[in-house]
């Protein structure tokens, strides 16, 4: 048996397939591929994929994480063409190798926020505005109940650009099996403050990041 | 852009992926370089839609053609219809995006009766006028329909310019090449709707002028401009041949039947007497060993399903039953592929198929019983005697199963209270079985759930001429049955009669419900499939405004020699033979099976070869 962990993006119409239905649609993916796919030898055999972190309906990717077993070896780049050559428009494949990082260290997400409108000077303004606030407290759904969070301490945010059409920035934000926070906390809080409610809002996740402060592999 | 427009919306709506497309194995071509559009339109949502077969093989075949393009449409749920209507998204195809009324063909299946609201409810939001009167003289686009109800279409013929009748694989693309040729002439719609009149399978309802008697029966069906006095349904002659895709459109979100499916035979031998398919798809065609094998194994191949059904009326009556099934299922478990089998009948469920089915997974057991005693068993010709049902019951018990469901039909012609009560009773002896096959040892407690629909005449059955039970009626045998069931083993659950009245209306109605139907939508009726749309009140309202009263087409019993909305349709299965099966089952006789005797049914005189040998 041999762990393969591999980097797809998730782009385009594959943004709306949904977290759930990722795991079905790769078993039937690897069925298409022809892989050499390791399964379970449990009473009910099912090919073992994970995926290191959850991504939101509707956001796009750079950096998905897929890890999956084979029963035998197969060369990294045939690995990556055979899954490319069955995948839909929108996922595509970019690296194949063992896995290196544990998915425990995973401690933070990099995205990328896209706020499309039509006056982007005024949103920018806004924006401004909005992040010399104190604290951006924002209502956080736990397993214990909403707790209240404030979401700016939290957030790191680089390269607020203002483009033709759209108000672009990057934002990192605790991420993995401990705490994870969802950048549209921040952007609904950013939303509900302005007055134009015409715009909407494109997420992409950039980079997974370990407690080292490297890139999760 | 159309897209940008969904997208902005798409993610405040219930399973989004429904609506953008880009599934595995869609096929998109580009609209410039194609000469005939066709969108195909499932009057129901994505998850029910894409479960369709047929939709799966008129798809495939209309893109293998170069020139031609097909891309899918469905009904939106309600969400996001009101979306689409707040912010002028018209109703669009999943491939290209693009709106339906800029193709040539809008094509609907039409599966059952309770989505032809939704019919009307697609074309409105796609800016195309109802009626197919107000569409004017341009050629596209053609509204047209297909699938088993358009056997009769008469109460949704206004809304239709063209229907298909039987079997599209060929009809459909020599609707399409007729199409092409008349385009490229720049003619008219009605010049093309005459001359493809013309073509075998095709039904121009405009054509035909219907006349009324005094008591509301038809007077007379006088077609014009040489249309054909009775329309011919399209049979596929070579069935082992017939086109079938290499591959599904495999979706992200989990529908319906979510699998690969080979259609192993069509028609069906047994002639039970309720039942429409039963007699509208003979003859009675099956695929050989070898190309079901080859088909499934592209299938799976191509998808990379885990799961494959074999699809037909009953297939456990295919002569090579058990080879095919040893041939698929070596192939199933060496890929570890779940291989289910719907549709296996009562009576020749032996021992062995039912060891081969375990081989790969234990699901339920469902048995079709429809009724309760063997004399109404006998009225509608489903051949099984309790002495076999037992059998297969003690056969499954013995397997380790302790499910079984049961499906009865309530208000069959002749049915008497003491048929009710049979059901009752049936269930009780196959409890009682269980445990006497358990013997004393212990085990899980057996679970019966009995599921009753109310028995909708249909046209083209020899209970075509058969009143539907009153829904007081109904109610008393729904009250009666669950009175009889003593036991907390058995489950009862039935059909909402409110629901079966209309499916009657619907089945066997004319012309006249056309506006009954219009304004049943007008008045928001739609999805009336979906219990929590269904409004009974509405539909009652829409007949009372139009002045029609549903139980002059639901509860009244019809002459042999009246003429009925279909009759100018021919389904090869004729009307004397319908007749006399209704004659022979108001006697309480059954009539053989096609294998076993030939009964006269009609269809050799069309296709002009015996179905069996």
């Amino acid at each position: 048996m041999i762990k393969i962990r591999t980097v797809f993006e998730k782009n385009g119409r594959a943004k709306y397939i949904s977290h759930l239905d990722l795991y079905r649609f790769m078993l039937r993916a690897f069925n298409r591929s022809g892989l050499p796919i390791w399964y379970t030898e449990g009473y009910n055999p099912r090919p073992y994929i994970t995926f290191a972190l959850a991504l939101s309906l509707g956001f796009e990717s750079k950096c998905e994480n897929m890890d999956f077993n084979l029963n035998e070896e197969v060369d990294f780049d045939e690995i990556k063409n055979r899954l490319n050559n069955v995948m839909p428009e929108g996922i595509l494949f970019n690296s194949v190798a063992f896995p290196q990082k544990k998915i425990t260290e995973i401690a933070f997400a990099e995205y990328g926020a896209s706020i499309a409108t039509e006056d982007s000077g005024i949103l920018l303004q806004e924006f401004l505005k909005f992040m010399q606030k104190d604290s951006i407290l924002v209502e956080k759904k736990t397993k214990k109940g909403m707790v209240q969070t404030d979401i700016k301490a939290l957030s790191e945010i680089t390269n607020v650009t203002q483009n033709q059409d759209s108000l672009d920035f990057n934002v990192r934000l605790p991420a993995g099996t401990q705490s994870n926070y969802n950048p549209m906390l921040l952007t609904n809080a950013f939303i509900n403050e302005i007055s134009n409610k015409n715009i909407s809002v494109k997420i992409c996740r950039n980079a997974i990041i370990c407690s080292d402060g490297k890139k999760f592999f | 852009m159309l897209k940008d427009k969904i997208e902005k919306f798409l993610l405040s709506v219930q399973k989004p992926s429904r609506y953008i497309g880009g599934e595995v194995g869609s096929i998109v071509k580009n609209k410039d370089n194609t000469d005939v559009g066709f969108a195909f339109c499932f009057p129901d949502t994505y998850d029910i839609g894409m479960s369709h077969l047929g939709m799966k093989i008129l798809y495939s075949l209309i893109n293998s053609r170069e020139n031609f393009r097909c891309e899918r449409v469905f009904a939106p749920w309600t969400d996001f219809e009101q979306i689409m209507r707040d912010n002028n998204i018209p109703l669009y195809t999943l491939e290209n995006l693009q709106p339906v009324n800029e193709f040539d063909f809008i094509g609907f299946t039409m599966q059952y009766e309770l989505s032809y609201t939704n019919v009307l409810n697609m074309l409105d939001l796609a800016g195309i006028p109802l009626y197919a009167k107000d569409r004017g003289e341009q050629l596209a686009p053609l509204v047209v329909a297909g699938g088993p109800c358009v056997c009769n279409i008469e109460p949704m013929a206004d809304f239709f310019d063209l229907v298909i009748l039987g079997e599209g694989e060929e009809v459909n693309l020599e609707i399409m090449d007729l199409y092409k040729v008349y385009k490229d002439k720049g003619s008219t719609r009605t010049q093309f709707l005459i001359e493809a009149a013309q073509i075998q399978g095709v039904y121009v309802p405009s054509l035909y002028n219907i006349g009324y008697n005094d008591d509301g029966t038809i007077k007379f069906i006088m077609p014009a401009n040489n249309a054909p006095a009775t329309v011919k349904k399209r049979i596929i002659k070579d069935f082992d041949k017939v086109f079938y895709p290499d591959n599904f459109v495999v979706p992200f979100t989990e529908i319906v039947h979510d699998r690969a499916t080979i259609e192993v035979l069509r028609g069906c031998i047994r002639g039970c007497r309720f039942c429409q398919a039963g007699f509208i798809y003979r003859p009675f065609r099956e695929k050989t060993t070898e190309t079901v094998y080859n088909e499934a194994k592209k299938i799976c191949e191509n998808t990379g399903y885990d799961e494959l059904s074999l699809s037909s009326l009953s297939t456990s009556d295919h002569s090579e039953i058990d080879k095919m099934l040893s041939t698929l299922i070596n192939y199933t478990e060496s890929r570890k592929i779940n291989l289910s089998l719907p549709s296996l009948r009562i009576d020749n469920f032996s021992e062995e198929l039912l060891e081969k089915i375990q081989k790969v997974r234990r699901s339920g057991l469902t048995f079709a019983q429809e009724s309760g005693t063997q004399r109404l068993r006998d009225v509608i010709n489903k051949n099984i005697t309790e002495e076999e049902i037992m059998n297969t019951c003690r056969i499954a018990f013995e397997g380790g199963y302790n499910t079984v469901k049961l499906y009865f039909m309530m208000g069959l012609p002749t049915e008497t209270d003491e048929d009710i009560i049979g059901i009752a009773e049936l269930a009780h002896h196959i409890v009682d079985l269980y445990y006497s096959v358990l013997n004393g040892r212990r085990g899980r407690p057996v679970q019966i759930s009995i599921s009753t629909a109310t028995f909708v005449p249909k046209p083209f059955t020899p209970f075509e001429f058969e009143p539907q039970d009153t829904m007081e009626i109904i109610k008393h045998k729904q009250k009666l049955l669950v009175d009889s069931v003593n036991d907390r083993k058995i489950k009862v659950s039935w059909h909402d009669p409110k629901v079966s009245i209309l499916e009657a209306v619907l089945a066997k109605g004319d012309r006249k419900i056309a506006d009954v139907i219009y304004k049943a939508w007008l008045k928001g009726c739609k999805f009336d499939s979906w219990s929590e749309c269904y409004s009974y009140e509405k539909w009652m309202e829409a007949f009372n405004e139009c002045g029609i009263s549903p139980e002059f087409y639901a509860n009244r019993k019809r002459e042999y020699d009246e003429i009925l909305p279909w009759d100018h349709m021919d389904y090869y299965v004729t009307k004397d033979f319908l007749i006399r099966e209704n004659i022979t089952a108001r006697a309480g006789f059954t009539t053989p099976n096609c294998r076993d005797n030939c009964s006269g049914c009609g269809i050799v005189n069309e296709t002009g070869v015996k179905c069996f040998d």
